[in-house]
């Protein structure tokens, strides 16, 4: 029994801290529709804050009010007005890009705006944390565990106490169960969302500095993993129950000890322990209703079928089919099949040079591309080659996010995780057993469609938000168990992988690599372009517009989706294959969950929606970050603010900016060849030109 | 923006419910206009140039098959679902496309089709909630003394969850909160669905106190004849247009086809509704 207590008490502070998190993210959910993901860089800011302001010199208690009760509200009433407000009806994508993009640059701004991060080691609340203040039964209690605690108690009271006897507090409970029905009563809902927001920030803040001290210094790094452990919190009160999320979070920190505590020491005990949580949303996630299911006024919401209308570049087929009616949606998802197959290729039968003469942006993406290849031969640099090596290797990774979450409307956010199972597949398989490179790139593909099948299998009645959160757990998971074992990702020590030869051929020098990464991408994007203009396009479209329709005529829904993850995964797989080759040498940090969120943001910001998008999407990816290290080492963090800022305008061009500017471009181009067109007929007034602004915009677009 | 506030105190305290009946009796003598009204669901248009007015304390049947944007219109003259055209007209004002809750304050309440209460909240809430919003923190013990002496049942179950309480039940909630604020219109949508026919006499007979208070309504129904006992004026929608707006009396007997979108070559028929539940 003492011994059960002293695995279980460490685990207060921790569990207090989960709970928290999970209940201010319960509170916006359910608010404001918006799963916000942002809590964890939320919770570094007022971290971050508090750490800066006693390093200034501020008393503790003044730094905490500041950082808790100032910075966590401006925050969280920054991110309602400015974005989430705008997004509650949204497609799960939308509500779920700008914050994941919030989640990474959020921290760096902080850290740009604070100058560095304090090197002192975060004292607690209340009293020293090291110190022992007294025993329960032969346990020492610290002066962390007490501050944490009482922290959260007197909040728990606090929140007990707001949503029994106050008039904000009903509202606010009123709004949880459904906006609509609080306007109907006469109350602003969006003002009470604001409240909420307010809320939750003051939770996050609280979480971040109340967690502060069990570590060295404040990193950003831990406080997204411990938002994993609030989303789990959150999805044992199935989003929606406040104080079953505050049990939820509590259980899973005291939870974790004892399992750390009675677990033989070893990798995959080790491991066990951080992907608790993976087994958590993976048991209590099926569980969760539909966000809506209890608002007797969802109905009054547009109809949103996964990425179906936030990919407007998929030009719905049930909009055309349904005719006006929407009651036809199911009928018009089946049509929409035959929809995507035009999408793809423009228009199916029409011949190649027709196409590039009706559409110029196709004609300039060819000729800037041609010229990227030769520059690439000729001229460009060591560094900056290597860098388009890069893009090419990162291109096929982004093209597997196009047919999972582009095609299908599943979002993944482990994708990395395939990608860092195919580097190390291919690596261990040339240094163990000698295996040409090649040979072990198309292994660690197929690898990595056997670990897509895993995935998919568990979380095949998982969908949208759900879906997303349950591979983000299982990315964690397989960081923490899979990547450290030493015949996978070999733990810190990372895994070499050499330069492939075929026979007297070598692509170990950069431009025949090059050659070969392009040869690669080609024929993973053909891969994506076979998949989306076959019959498994068309299902996979269907699908995407409603999974019921398209199982009521026949399709197996099942096995596509299995085989959809598994094509994806395998992609990944060469990519990340690829990509290990190209720098010699992968660690699993490379291939972190981190990385997931990061390749899902950007490919969605750029445009999921199409391979051009995937390519362009690498592309940006690699060479903005290959152009800052040109800078002075201060801008370090304009990649992340730049990421944010695009996440942020994400919610304005869901299909991504590739296709608003070439819509734009497209634009520009017909209307001046209107006028060339009016002119040379000599009707003598030539319209005043109106495409200059649109051109300045375009432009101007990041 | 709005300051944010989190406590209700710091908002000037919405109009109470007699000061907007008395205001601006000079208009024609329609409580609501609707003009030329259109509406969407994302791509999907809904509702095509629907015009229709309700005279005051008249109530007005809004009949229709499944599909042809009743409620839709109901959603749009209370503020959730966004007008893509047209004006709403409200005691004089254009409310169109204004917030739901502004919309409320002033004077329209809404029973929506199917659950109209909170269920998370108790009984007690359920009628604090718009009370307080409307009457000021003070009336509130009155109205809801008010409340419970028109309900007895509702008083016996005011700590219960709203939830918790049989469909006929909660009708008589959302009821009692529209008789004890005396609201100038109440759009009733759907108000026997799902209920026995017992329970559905007796909600009928609290909306005829509302009707017979001063209230105007203007009534879904899917039991037309029922609809049609209270009503002064029939508006028939069909794919989203009107295809009648005149009186009870005119229309009998041809009520089915012109739900159906038929013309006359049917024999008269004033059965039962064609949108009967299915």
């Amino acid at each position: 029994m003492s011994q059960l207590l002293s695995f279980a008490l460490p685990g207060v502070p921790y569990g207090c801290v989960f709970a928290l998190m999970a209940v201010g993210l319960v509170l916006t959910y359910k608010a404001s529709g918006v799963f916000n993901l942002a809590f964890g860089a939320q919770a570094f800011v007022s971290a971050l804050t508090y750490v800066s302001l006693i390093d200034g010199g501020w008393p503790r208690w003044a730094a905490a009010v500041i950082a808790v009760l100032v910075i966590g509200p401006v925050v969280g009433i920054l991110l309602d007005r400015l974005l989430f407000r705008r997004i509650r009806t949204a497609s799960p994508l939308v509500t779920l890009v700008p914050s994941l993009g919030l989640l990474v640059a959020l921290p760096q701004v902080a850290i740009m705006v604070v100058g560095s991060i304090p090197v002192i080691p975060p004292p607690a609340l209340v009293g020293n944390a090291q110190r022992v203040y007294l025993h329960l039964g032969s346990v020492p209690v610290s002066g962390l565990e007490l501050s944490v605690t009482g922290a959260t108690l007197v909040v728990v009271a606090g929140l007990v106490a707001l949503f029994r006897f106050t008039p904000v507090g009903l509202e606010m409970r009123a709004v949880v169960e459904s906006p609509r029905l609080t306007e109907l009563a006469g109350i602003d809902s969006s003002r009470i969302g604001l409240a909420a927001w307010i809320l939750s920030s003051v939770l996050a803040g609280l979480a971040g500095v109340l967690l502060a001290p069990l570590y060295a210094q404040v990193d950003p790094q831990n406080f997204t993993v411990l938002l994993v452990w609030g989303i789990a919190g959150a999805v044992i009160g199935r989003f929606t129950s406040l104080p079953l999320a505050l049990v939820g979070g509590l259980a899973l920190g005291i939870g974790q000890q004892i399992l750390a505590g009675y677990l033989p020491p070893g990798v995959v005990a080790n491991g066990l322990r951080p992907s608790l949580p993976f087994f958590v949303l993976l048991i209590f996630l099926p569980l969760v209703g539909t966000s809506r299911a209890t608002d007797p006024l969802a109905g009054c919401d547009p109809p949103t079928s996964a990425v179906e209308r936030a990919v407007s570049g998929y030009r719905s087929g049930a909009t055309a089919a349904a005719g006006g009616s929407w009651e036809s949606l199911a009928g018009g998802a089946v049509t929409s099949v035959g929809v995507w197959h035009r999408r793809l290729d423009g228009a199916a039968p029409t011949p190649l040079a027709d196409r590039f003469t009706r559409r110029p942006t196709a004609t300039l993406a060819l000729v800037v591309g041609v010229v990227a290849v030769i520059s690439a031969l000729t001229w460009v640099p060591p560094d900056w080659l290597f860098t388009m090596n890069q893009a090419l290797a990162v291109s096929i990774i982004f093209l597997s996010l196009t047919l999972l979450t582009g095609m299908s409307g599943l979002i993944s956010l482990c994708q990395a995780t395939f990608a860092g199972l195919g580097g190390f597949v291919a690596g261990q398989l040339a240094v163990h057993f000698g295996l040409p490179v090649m040979i072990g790139v198309i292994a660690g593909g197929l690898l990595a469609a056997l670990l897509g099948v895993v995935v998919a299998i568990p979380t095949l009645r998982l969908a949208g938000l759900s879906l997303a959160l349950a591979t983000l757990a299982f990315a964690l998971l397989a960081d923490n168990i899979l990547f450290p074992v030493s015949w996978v990702g070999n733990g810190a020590g990372g895994v070499t992988v050499p330069r492939p030869s075929a026979g007297p051929i070598s692509f170990a020098a950069a431009k025949p690599f090059f050659l070969l990464s392009l040869v690669v991408l080609g024929g993973a994007a053909l891969v994506v372009k076979l998949v989306g203009d076959g019959t498994m396009g068309r299902y996979l479209a269907a699908v995407r517009g409603s999974e019921l329709a398209s199982s009521s005529v026949g399709i197996d829904v099942t096995r596509l989706r299995v085989l959809v993850f598994a094509i994806s995964a395998g992609l990944a797989g060469v990519g990340g294959a690829m990509s290990g080759s190209l720098e010699g040498s992968l660690s699993p940090d490379a291939y972190g969950y981190q990385v997931s969120i990061v390749l899902l943001a950007v490919v969605a910001i750029v445009g999921i929606g199409s391979i051009s998008g995937a390519i362009v999407a690498g592309v940006v990816y690699e060479v903005l970050q290959q152009a800052v290290t040109t800078l002075p080492a201060r801008f370090a963090g304009l990649v992340a603010v730049l990421f944010g800022l695009a996440a942020l305008s994400y919610t304005r061009h869901p299909e991504g900016f590739l296709d608003v500017l070439g819509g734009r471009a497209e634009r520009v181009i017909e209307r001046a060849r209107n006028r060339r067109a009016t002119a040379r007929q000599g009707s003598g007034s030539v319209p005043p030109p109106t495409g200059g602004p649109v051109v300045a915009q375009a432009g101007g677009m990041s | 923006m709005n300051a944010p506030a989190l406590s209700g105190e710091g908002v000037a305290p919405a109009a109470g419910a007699g000061e907007l009946e008395s205001g601006q009796m000079a208009t024609k003598g329609s409580i609501l206009e609707v003009a030329d009204l259109g509406a969407a669901y994302g791509p999907f248009d809904a509702l095509f140039d629907v015009t229709f007015a309700i005279g005051r304390g008249q109530a007005v049947a809004l009949v229709g098959a499944n599909g042809a944007g009743k409620s839709t219109v109901a959603r749009v003259v209370t503020g959730l679902v966004p007008a893509t055209g047209g004006r709403v007209i409200f005691d004089g004002e254009d409310i169109t496309n204004r917030s739901a809750h502004d919309i409320a304050n002033r004077g329209i309440a809404h029973l929506t089709e199917g659950r109209s209460v909170f269920a998370t909240l108790t009984v007690e809430e359920n009628l604090v909630l718009p009370f307080r919003r409307a009457l000021g923190r003070k009336a509130v013990p009155r109205a809801l003394g008010e409340a419970y002496e028109r309900f007895p049942r509702l008083g016996e179950r005011r700590g219960q969850s709203a939830g918790t309480l049989s469909g006929g039940e909660q009708r008589m909630l959302a009821l009692a909160r529209v008789l004890v604020l005396r609201q100038p219109l109440v759009v009733v949508d759907e108000l026997s669905f799902g209920l026995a026919p017992v329970v559905v006499e007796e909600v009928y007979a609290a909306l005829t106190q509302v009707l017979d208070a001063g209230t105007s309504l203007l009534i879904i129904e899917q039991h037309v004849e029922r609809a049609l006992e209270l009503a002064h004026q029939v508006v028939v929608l069909t794919k989203g247009r009107v295809a009648y707006d005149g009186s009870v009396a005119a229309v009998r007997g041809r009520l089915g086809d012109l739900v159906l979108g038929r013309g006359n070559e049917m024999p008269e028929s004033a059965g039962p509704a064609p949108d009967s539940p299915g």
